[in-house]
This record gives C-alpha cells, sequence and structure tokens, in this order.
C-alpha cells in the first residue's frame, strides 16, 4: 500500500485517488464478464456485440487514470475500439456473402436522401459549418468543418467522383499530419514558441479530421449512387 | 449538490448490469435486444466519464457509442437479410 502511493503525484486529488481502486475493480469484472459471453455463447454476432462491452471495460480502467492523461488516453482508445468493431463486422459479413454467394445491399437501412434541403440549400450550409470549424480550429472544429463538407458532396447530384479527388484529399490529410507533429516536437525543442505550436497543432488536426469526415461523404455518396 | 460518489457508483452499478445484461438478459437470443443492452453499460461509462470531469472524452464517446450502434446494427440486418444463423 505505501509503496502504490509513492507513484501517485501531488497534483491528483485524493478524490480520484480514493476512486481508483473501485474503477479497476469494476473494469476488471465488466471485462470479465464480457469474455466470459464470448467464450460462453455461441455465434460470430454475439462475439461481435460483446466485443463493445470489453471496450467499455477498457474505457474505465483507461478513465480511472484520471486527469488529463486519461482524457488524452481515452480518445484514441475510443478511435480503436471503432475501428475494431468495423473490421471485425466487415469480415464477418464479407464471409457470410461468399459463403452464401448472396450479394445484399450495401446500406440496408430505408433511407431515402430525396429531401428539399439537399438540392436548394447545401452550399449556404456547407460554408457556414466549414467557416464555423476554421473558426473553432482543433478536434471540434475538425468535426465541425467535416460534417459541413460531408454534407456537401452527400448532397451533390453528380454522379462519379474524380480520382484526383481522392488523392488531393489525402494529400492534403499528409501535410496537416505533419503540420500536426512539427507542432508537438516544438512544444518539446522550443517551449518559448508554444503559441506558434499551438496553432500549428490546432488547424493541423482541424484539416486531418476535417479532411477524414469529408472522405466519409465521398464513400458516402458513391454508395448511395451505386444504389439506385 | 449531490456528492461525487453517488454518480460514480450508480455509474459502476449501470456498467456491470448493463453488462450482464448483455451477456444473459432477458430477450438476448435477439441481437437487436442485445445491442439494445449495450446501451446501457455506455450510460453508466458516461457517468463513470462525467464523475471524472473527463467532458471531451465524454463528448467523443457519445458520438462514437452512435456510430456503434449504426455498424452494429447494419451488420445484424445484412446478415440476417443473408439468411446467416446469428
Amino acid at each position: 500500500m505505501t509503496g502504490a502511493e509513492v507513484l501517485v503525484p501531488s497534483v491528483v486529488s485524493p478524490l480520484v485517488v480514493s476512486l481508483y481502486k473501485p474503477a479497476i475493480l469494476v473494469g476488471l469484472l465488466t471485462g470479465f464478464i464480457g469474455l466470459l459471453g464470448i467464450a460462453f455463447k455461441k455465434g460470430d454476432l454475439t462475439a461481435l456485440i460483446l466485443t463493445d462491452i470489453v471496450g467499455f471495460a477498457m474505457l474505465i480502467i483507461v478513465a480511472a487514470v484520471a486527469t488529463d492523461l486519461a482524457e488524452a488516453l481515452v480518445l484514441p482508445g475510443l478511435v480503436v475500439e471503432l475501428a475494431e468493431i468495423l473490421a471485425i463486422s466487415e469480415v464477418l459479413m464479407s464471409r457470410e456473402m461468399r459463403k452464401t454467394g448472396k450479394n445484399v445491399s450495401l446500406i440496408p437501412l430505408p433511407l431515402s436522401l430525396d429531401m428539399e434541403i439537399l438540392e436548394t440549400a447545401p452550399t449556404f450550409l456547407a460554408i457556414i459549418l466549414i467557416a464555423y470549424g476554421a473558426f473553432l480550429s482543433g478536434f471540434t472544429g475538425g468535426a465541425v468543418a467535416g460534417v459541413g463538407i460531408l454534407f456537401y458532396v452527400l448532397s451533390r447530384t453528380i454522379r462519379g467522383v474524380p480520382s484526383t479527388l481522392w488523392e488531393g484529399v489525402a494529400g492534403i490529410s499528409g501535410v496537416a499530419w505533419v503540420l500536426w507533429l512539427i507542432g508537438f516536437l516544438m512544444f518539446f525543442v522550443t517551449p518559448q514558441y508554444w503559441l506558434l505550436a499551438l496553432f500549428l497543432s490546432a488547424f493541423g488536426v482541424l484539416i486531418k479530421v476535417a479532411s477524414k469526415v469529408g472522405l466519409i461523404g465521398v464513400l458516402g455518396r458513391e454508395e448511395f449512387k451505386r444504389e439506385k | 449538490m449531490l456528492d461525487i460518489y453517488i454518480w460514480f457508483y450508480t455509474g459502476c452499478a449501470l456498467v456491470i448490469l448493463g453488462s450482464i445484461g448483455t451477456v444473459i438478459g432477458p430477450g438476448v437470443k435477439d441481437p437487436i435486444v442485445r445491442t439494445l443492452n449495450t446501451e446501457v453499460a455506455a450510460v453508466g461509462l458516461s457517468m463513470i466519464f462525467l464523475s471524472y470531469n473527463h467532458t471531451i472524452a465524454l463528448l467523443t464517446f457519445v458520438a462514437s457509442t452512435v456510430i456503434m450502434t449504426m455498424i452494429l446494427l447494419r451488420a445484424i440486418v445484412r446478415l440476417e437479410e443473408m439468411g446467416a444463423k446469428v
């Protein structure tokens, strides 16, 4: 007990330290329940849904670290969990498709995109969203601007996407990644330029997230067009 | 002002109850019911984040839970359309 307490920095509030043990216990218990379910229940889909529960257990254990460190660690954890579930579900579906030889619709939801707003207002709304996103900057701004791009791309009725657009978006994304890395490096190498580093990171993340969300829009449009 | 322990332990109870409900809850033969049961655990986890003041993490978690539910429902509907044993 005394050995463990030496490692806790004094900035961590005692309240959070007192919550550490129950949180870790709950995390382990939840993970155990989820893994037991995966082990004893049969069926691929069951395992896929229970992966979600195991992901929650991971997030509880990360959250128990508390302070800003936990917040910084939860975000990649969420992304990894999302990617994991997406990948497993795609593998399950493609395997089943090969097994049965049946081909089903890509997005089997009764989703109709014949809305008035998609034809009259996309440019206006997209400009407002992108401008507001650029003003916000950072992760949140990237999400807002990305929604603007997604909305614009989804609502355009032009068929097909020029292949250069893909390469262009990928290139911008790469440049943004480099900006972000340079910003982070500057924090450590030349801390006196912290404001420049902050803005480099913020706008790097803005472009990165916005282009990623915009790519979803390009993908989504291709899929919707193929349906019709 | 409510005690922070109330939020934290309610969250813990919801996470454990929700995960048990997802594994052996009533009606989990239907995969859609099983998916909806994970939302109970998700609410519990949100409460734990809230009690730790993890605002950005909570926001991102809420957004990604929605996407995750959509992915799961899409997988379930597509697999059932193909006639797979679920």
